[in-house]
């Protein structure tokens, strides 16, 4: 079990955001996060990374408990995220945006970085290397140079996939990655995720887009910050309760 | 054709295929020039006003060290009077020697820095804007209930000179030559290095900086207190050579002069708070004059840059610069069709 999500609840002041929110991902699963529009699934997600604070319940990352957390500790132990509004580092180039996310690995020491020892430069060399292959397998190796906040929309998201990927994640949150792009870059999004997938990082994705969803060993859907069923696509696309979730209950005659 | 041509590659490209030496020749140049100034003027005049301008250049570009992380200090001036006053007074009733008191001042500036930013590192947005000037406030009203300790309203005086059998002041120009310098490649190495990037990093986004393990106010916390070192250091230098300090050197006013320097002389670059200071401080003299109504005048620039060249004065360049390439583009595509 990779990560183990027990009761988790949260309150913005007498607002239910998220309540006693259960789940289990193993290692190596592509899990699918759906629902309604302010269902809570972000909320999880800032729950789950440290961006707030969960007013009650626990979350274990292999088996340790990470609730309350600061998001720089939670990315320390290799949990990285994207981002839905996707914010970025606007002023630096696609290039930097990555290679400034390898700040955890591998780590030089701030004696190292001021004295630009051979340990750093060495470091910053493998840095590169890797920020460059990260580039490739997401497509924007030819933009390197380019300004972040430049870039088209649907790139600007696959610079956010870059980015979590240089925190080296076992654990990766993609929040709506298909989110404005067109069909072709929501092929090439999807290749990608399955590749990262193959090289061995779970996975747990907020989409509504359909086509990620048969991506998914397990899809679950909460409600009204509550789960309200879990299973394979197929059975969940078949569930009444889902369906009514989605389109509304009472029939529109 | 046009549209491939400017790709982003072709341009880095272009860049690599600059000359590489070109930049730090012309640095250099200026560092011989400004080394080489008292000897064909030996006014002691001019020499007091550069000397000046080389203490506010360390606070200039100590200040550019914390605003690069995002925040907005509004007491950097009273740190500097830190700094002043614990050299001088440290000095001046225990004795100690300039050589020892400068570096003292500095770290403990730096120390009493992060003690002060440690409350509102965590806290974004305009508080440690507001903290700081409200801290800077206090500063001053200390100094003046110090009593004979730090001269009350009259100030500290007769603090030992750096330099005590020295009547010249062509030592002190190369001494703060030398401060200057070492103080503003140490803090460009600060800046351009990966920590200088994990600052502007989280000035961009803490959000992002933080999901990627970036700990936000750690780094807060590290910009403030090596921006007090500087600004400590430039402080405890200006004790010892002006050997009179006064409170009003140091209140909000002289503060934002320093946030005058910064801006006028483009705060997106590194330059900028070096050119700054040295415009604003050199160029007024030669306009004494007109002294009285230097505020008014500073103000009407700094209207004048924003609106014009909102990058600063360092932004002149790029902006000349850009024109020319512009043109040159414009006939090249003519050309091409």
């Amino acid at each position: 079990m990779l990560l183990e999500i027990n009761g988790l609840t949260k309150y913005f002041g007498g607002l239910v955001a998220v309540q006693r929110f259960s789940m289990q991902i193993n290692e190596g699963e592509i899990v699918g996060l759906i629902g309604p529009n302010g269902a809570g699934k972000t909320t999880i997600f800032n729950l789950i990374t440290g961006v707030h604070r969960a007013t009650g319940g626990t979350i274990k990352f292999a088996g340790k408990d990470i609730t309350g957390k600061k998001p720089h500790e939670i990315a320390k132990l290799r949990i990285a995220r994207t981002f839905q509004l996707n914010p970025l580092f606007g002023d630096f180039t696609v290039l930097e945006n990555v290679s400034a996310s390898f700040h955890l690995h591998p780590r030089s020491s701030l004696l190292d970085i001021y004295f630009n020892t051979a340990t750093y430069r060495h470091n910053e060399a493998s840095i590169l290397e890797r920020s460059l292959e990260i580039l490739k397998l997401v497509g924007l190796d030819k933009m390197r140079d380019e300004l972040a906040k430049n870039l088209p929309h649907g790139h600007q998201k696959m610079l956010g996939m870059a980015r979590a990927l240089a925190v080296r994640p076992k654990l990766l949150l993609l929040d709506e990655p298909l989110g404005g792009m067109n069909p072709n870059e929501i092929d090439f999004t999807i290749s990608a995720i399955r590749k990262t997938q193959r090289q061995g990082v779970t996975i747990l994705v907020v989409e509504h887009n359909m086509k990620i969803m048969d991506l998914c060993e397990k899809v679950i859907v909460i409600n009204f910050g509550q789960k309200i069923a879990e299973g394979s696509p197929e059975e969940v696309r078949e569930n009444k309760e889902v369906i009514q979730a989605y389109l509304g209950g009472k029939k529109v005659a | 054709m046009t549209n491939n041509q400017l790709s982003p590659s072709t341009i880095s490209q272009s860049k690599i295929g600059r000359r590489k030496w070109a930049k730090p020749a012309v640095y250099a140049g200026l560092v011989v020039i400004m080394a080489l100034i008292p000897v064909f003027l030996s006014s002691p005049y001019i020499l007091h006003i550069l000397i000046l301008t080389y203490i506010y250049m360390i606070a200039a570009v100590s200040l550019r060290t914390i605003t690069i992380s995002g925040q907005f200090p509004l007491a950097h001036a009273a740190f500097m009077g830190i700094g002043a006053y614990l050299a001088g007074m440290a000095s001046k009733w225990l004795n100690w020697q300039p050589w020892f008191t400068i570096p003292m001042a500095a770290f403990v500036t730096a120390g009493i820095g992060v003690l002060v930013g440690y409350p509102f590192a965590r806290l974004r947005a305009l508080y440690y804007a507001m903290g700081s000037l409200f801290f800077g406030i206090g500063v001053i009203y200390i100094i003046y209930a110090g009593g004979v300790w730090t001269g009350c309203y009259a100030g500290l005086t007769a603090i030992p000179p750096l330099l005590p059998l020295v009547t010249s002041k062509v030592p002190y120009y190369y001494f703060f030559l030398g401060l200057a310098l070492g103080s503003i490649i140490a803090l460009y190495r600060f800046e351009f290095s990966r920590i200088g990037t994990n600052l502007k990093a989280i000035a961009q986004s803490h959000l992002v900086a933080s999901s990627v393990g970036i700990n936000e106010g750690w780094y807060r916390i590290l910009a403030v207190g090596v921006g007090c070192f500087f600004v400590g250091l430039a402080g405890a230098g200006y004790a010892h050579y002006n050997q009179v300090l006064s409170p009003v050197s140091f209140n909000f006013m002289a503060t934002l002069w320093l946030v005058m320097y910064v801006l006028i002389g483009g705060i997106g670059h590194f330059a900028g708070p070096i050119i700054g200071t040295f415009i604003l401080i050199v160029i007024p003299e030669f306009f004494r004059d007109l002294k009285m109504y230097s505020p008014f005048i500073s103000a009407a620039i700094l209207g004048i840059v924003v609106y014009l060249i909102p990058e600063g004065l360092v932004g002149l360049s790029k902006m000349v610069r850009s024109r020319f390439t512009e043109r040159r583009k414009d006939t090249w595509a003519v050309n091409a069709s």
